[in-house]
């Protein structure tokens, strides 16, 4: 954003802000106008939380990549971190809905990425993202485990992921923590 | 008897341990089922016969295996019948010496990601039983 536009938004919204946070306001308009600015400011706060977070993820992401951009970075014949990878899981990252949790990385042997939400050792939903649309799935849920195959178009993350993520971080049906 | 002395076959109460070279790969709630997927061209996950102590063995062992400029972060140890109650199996390969490969990962020519998907759940289930043992 160059300054000068970057300077009246946040003058902008300095004084929306200020505006949300007055309590002086005595007639019907005003008081419209200050529940109006304090729920634009609400908005913009919390899209601001949300951005940072996915934004940090989108960092660790990226700080990954080039940690294992070397070929044989397990010292087991590991490919390099692809970069269509990394735009994969990044997008998907972006298309989780506001109120997922969001997950942990780790690098694969054949250079894609894992997304991983884990609530322990016994309870945790794994997926991988490759060079293509389709997500290789796993999921452990005490005693029980299993897999699936789902294909994400780049916006709108499938239902059955969102299911599974839902199920591990509302604690699934294993004991939470250490064995 | 191999030539490190270690019986041909992999008996299932042996440690064997996994080098972990990101500290992406294991958490305070154990190792992900990252460490554990097999290598794309051979389709094997390397391993060595031996366990978490002494540590300073242990760690020899993992730097020896090391590429050059490469940070040795963790160790995730488990047994042999961890292995192969997740329907795989561990065989000797020395050299180097107490070197074993995971073998038997499922895979698909026709349908990559659904063979994916198997090896993950298989590696969800190895990890499920390891122990991190940070340098």
């Amino acid at each position: 954003m160059p300054a000068a536009v970057s300077n009246v938004v946040v003058s902008g919204f300095t004084t929306l802000n200020s505006r949300a946070r007055e309590r002086s306001a005595i007639s019907t308009e005003a008081q419209s106008v200050q529940q109006a600015a304090g729920d634009v400011v609400d908005r913009v706060e919390r899209s601001q939380a949300l951005f940072g977070s996915k934004s940090t993820a989108i960092s660790q992401l990226w700080a990954l990549a080039n940690e294992c951009a070397d070929a044989n970075w397990n010292a087991d014949g590991a490919l390099p971190i692809d970069h269509l990878s990394v735009y994969g899981a990044q997008a998907l990252v972006r298309a989780l809905p506001d109120e997922t949790p969001l997950p942990e990385f780790a690098p694969e042997p054949d250079g894609s990425i894992s997304l991983d939400w884990i609530r322990s050792r016994n309870c945790l939903f794994s997926m991988s993202v490759g060079r293509n649309n389709r997500l290789a799935c796993a999921w452990l849920d005490g005693a029980d485990s299993g897999h699936f195959v789902a294909s994400f178009d780049g916006e709108n993350v499938p239902p059955r992921i969102l299911e599974e993520i839902a199920r591990v971080t509302k604690g699934g049906n294993a004991p939470v923590g250490p064995r | 008897m191999l030539p490190s002395g270690l019986a041909e076959i992999v008996d299932n109460d042996e440690d064997l341990t996994r080098f972990l070279t990101s500290s992406s790969l294991f958490n305070a709630a154990g190792v992900k089922p990252a460490a554990f997927m097999p290598n794309p061209q051979n389709r094997e996950t390397s391993v060595f016969r031996y366990g978490s102590e002494p540590r300073e063995r242990l760690w020899r062992i993992g730097s020896e295996h090391l590429t050059a400029g490469r940070t040795l972060h963790a160790a995730a140890i488990f047994k042999a019948r961890h292995v192969r109650s997740s329907q795989l199996d561990v065989v000797p390969q020395e050299p180097p010496p107490c070197h074993a490969n995971i073998v038997g990962w499922p895979w698909s020519q026709t349908d990559p990601e659904l063979g994916k998907s198997q090896q993950k759940e298989l590696a969800t289930l190895i990890a499920q039983q390891a122990e991190v043992v940070r340098r």
